[in-house]
């Protein structure tokens, strides 16, 4: 039903059909109703603001653009005495995976089981672990390898930054280098032993992100402290020929075992620690299950045995300096044997009157025991102990052994004789070669250092002139009067002691040997001292003359001339010249 | 009138100010972007240089030297293959090397 058009009040026209059939207090409410809306709004903004407190648009700021990041501080490097390197940190990356969103065709996943070396089926495995939310597939990988990884752009599979160490010399510093592990820890050696040194601590730092993910500000919560480089005394070019020589002389001599050591006379420090058999440090953490267990020990610091004969020229020392004994007096060795207590002491060969000189000289069991019986075992004792027998090595690596001397007054009669000669007693081959550095200074001791040094204040073992006897007699123990002719070189004059040692087994002697030798030289100015340990050599020949002299020697006189030491050899007359060779150089004139 | 015009210089100078603000504040946080990309550099810059000399170490290693060294059909010295000579006398002797030599510390 029409109704006809109302006259509005306000003077407009209105259609109809467009009239508001409304109430009109309905539409001022509506409008009411917004306006406190926006009045809440209003002053919840200014509540936000400043109003109140900021902390919830601040929370949301920091969500949106703070973030705090790890920064990754680098491992100090470990390099030898000259500079080279022998471990070093590069960075790397760890690859992870989240199982559960690993999204991937079958062909991406062969390719990333070949990228990340492992088989298709271990790949499954890890991934298919749903109830681990995170799982590492390998870390220490190449970065190049990782950007591989990356452009597969596989979903689910992420990567961080990792450090993955180098040693670059591989085999031949293993065992003093050590190794770390996935964390970047020292684990063996040297790295364990400095840990806190080559140490980097990583820093902390928050940073604001803009909306293409670069960084905008920072601000430092901790700076980051990289690991400080350590500098051995080791000399790798010297390493290196004690490694390869004592590898060659196990092999050749298909022993179980051999170490070679080499210090530095005048400083004390360690030019060359070198085992056989060894380990390659380079493998990764998933590939060390291939080390043998028993290439990993430092045998030259951690392995003891009988020291035979090598320890006579002590015995003799200790006589000499307490000034019971001249060099040149007589002793009555024969018929090659004596009786002590119930047991009887043989020597290899019977010899019949000889000088103190050739008692060492020859390595006579005999003469050592009747001048050794002739001292208080207390003093023999003093002097064992002085040069570093039975005592700690005072050196920064894990595991090195004190070996065992027991105190003299627990010795039987029948001990003090053969502890004399090296049996009962026993000592690392680090403290053999520490222990000759007494003859070849003059009758003190200088603590040994795997750290790069100077030399350090020397403590008083032996008079001088009891240290030149010595030297003599050793000079003689290496020549043709000696049992060490092999230890002989051209170019410089050398002194040593060979030993032979038999095995204690299950508290038997066994028929396996120890063939050491310990020297040091140029015998007219020390520089170097060497000791070599073959440990049970099985090729029918086992004395230490035979197995260990030559090692002596081939250790020895490649140090030398790498150190550039002068020859202190009598030189061949040139005016007779021996080889054609000279004959050319003399005609030649002096144009060298 | 007076304050008026003072009030509207001091809306413009903190107008002024304020875009001042913002402005220092976008170019510093630009320049922060360039100096984390100089670092970012630096520091692959120095991964690689580490890396090199890894690579130099690995190459000069006495072992890898030796089995190149064999393979061209060098051999090792020996001293049995040394000839030893005595030092010339006069200006030849203390030379680089037997400048240990006694007789030349003495010398000097």
């Amino acid at each position: 039903m029409r109704r006809a058009p109302e006259r509005p009040r306000t003077g407009s026209v209105v259609h109809p059909l467009l009239a508001i059939k409304l109430p009109a207090w309905r539409s001022k409410f509506l409008l009411f109703l917004l306006f406190c809306a926006f009045v809440v709004l209003a002053l919840r903004a200014a509540w936000l603001q400043g109003g109140g407190s900021t902390e919830f648009l601040q929370q949301q700021g920091k969500v949106r653009w703070l973030r705090t990041l790890e920064v990754p501080a680098t491992r100090g490097k470990v390099t030898d005495r000259n500079g080279v390197v022998l471990a070093a940190s590069v960075p790397a990356r760890a690859i992870f995976a989240s199982p559960e969103g690993v999204e991937a065709t079958p062909q991406q996943l062969a390719q990333l089981a070949r990228l990340l070396d492992m088989s298709s089926s271990e790949l499954a495995r890890k991934l298919g672990d749903d109830d681990r939310r995170f799982v590492y597939l390998r870390r220490q990988v190449e970065p190049q390898i990782a950007a591989r990884i990356a452009a597969l752009k596989i979903k689910g599979i992420g990567e961080h930054r990792d450090f993955r160490r180098h040693y670059p010399e591989g085999m031949t510093n293993a065992h003093l280098v050590g190794v770390t592990n996935v964390e970047d820890r020292g684990q063996e050696g040297v790295e364990l032993a400095f840990e806190s040194r080559l140490a980097a601590r990583s820093g902390s730092r928050r940073v604001i992100k803009d909306n293409l993910h670069r960084f905008v500000e920072e601000d430092w919560l901790r700076p980051p402290v990289d690991g400080a480089d350590l500098a051995l005394s080791v000399d790798n070019r010297i390493q290196y020929i004690a490694f390869s020589a004592i590898r060659q002389a196990v092999e050749a001599s298909r022993a179980k075992a051999g170490a070679a050591v080499v210090l530095d006379v005048r400083s004390g420090e360690v030019l060359a620690l070198a085992n056989w058999p060894s380990f390659d440090p380079n493998l990764s953490a998933a590939e060390r299950g291939r080390w043998q267990a028993d290439a990993l020990r430092n045998r030259a610091l951690t392995d003891t045995f009988e020291p035979g004969s090598t320890l006579k020229p002590f015995s003799v020392a200790a006589a000499l300096d307490a000034r019971r004994v001249t060099p040149q007096q007589s002793f009555q060795t024969a018929p090659g044997w004596i009786r002590v207590a119930d047991r009887t002491i043989r020597d290899s060969h019977p010899h019949g009157v000889l000088t103190v000189e050739q008692i060492v000289a020859k390595s006579s069991n005999v003469g050592t025991v009747r001048i050794a019986m002739d001292l208080p075992a207390q003093a023999l004792w003093d002097l064992y102990t002085g040069v570093g027998f039975g005592q700690p090595v005072r050196i920064e690596f894990p595991g090195a052994v004190t070996g065992r001397l027991r105190p003299a007054k627990s010795w039987r009669e029948i001990e003090h004789a053969t502890i004399s000669y090296g049996y009962g007693v026993s000592v690392s081959l680090m403290q053999l070669a520490r222990a000759y550095t007494v003859f070849a200074r003059d009758g003190d001791m200088v603590p040994a250092s795997l750290v790069k040094q100077q030399a350090a204040a020397g403590v008083v073992v032996l008079r001088p002139e009891t240290a030149r006897q010595m030297r003599r007699m050793l000079e003689q123990a290496a020549s043709e009067e000696g049992t060490a002719p092999q230890a002989r070189f051209a170019g410089y004059r050398v002194a040593g002691k060979t030993g032979t040692s038999r095995k204690l087994r299950d508290g038997r002697y066994v028929n396996e040997y120890v063939a050491s030798f310990a020297g040091f030289a140029p015998a007219s100015d020390p520089r170097i001292v060497v000791a070599v340990m073959i440990d049970e050599p099985g090729a029918g020949r086992y004395y230490g003359g035979d197995i260990a002299a030559p090692v002596f020697a081939q250790i020895a006189s490649a140090s030398l001339r790498t150190l550039q030491v002068a020859p202190d050899a009598a030189a061949p007359d040139p005016a007779k010249p021996a080889e054609p060779v000279l004959a050319k150089v003399a005609a030649r004139g002096d144009k060298l | 009138m007076k304050q008026r015009a003072l009030a509207v210089v001091l809306a413009v100078l903190l107008a002024a100010s304020a875009f001042a603000l913002v402005t220092a504040q976008h170019r510093s946080r630009a320049l922060f972007i360039e100096l984390e990309r100089a670092q970012a550099q630096s520091k692959s810059l120095d991964a690689e240089g580490n890396r090199l000399r890894i690579e130099l170490a690995r190459a000069a290693q006495p072992a890898a030297v030796e089995l190149a060294a064999r393979g061209i059909g060098l051999v090792p010295i020996e001293s049995k293959r040394t000839i030893f000579l005595p030092a010339p006398q006069g200006a030849g002797t203390c030379g680089s090397a037997v400048k240990r030599a006694p007789e030349c510390v003495e010398a000097r």
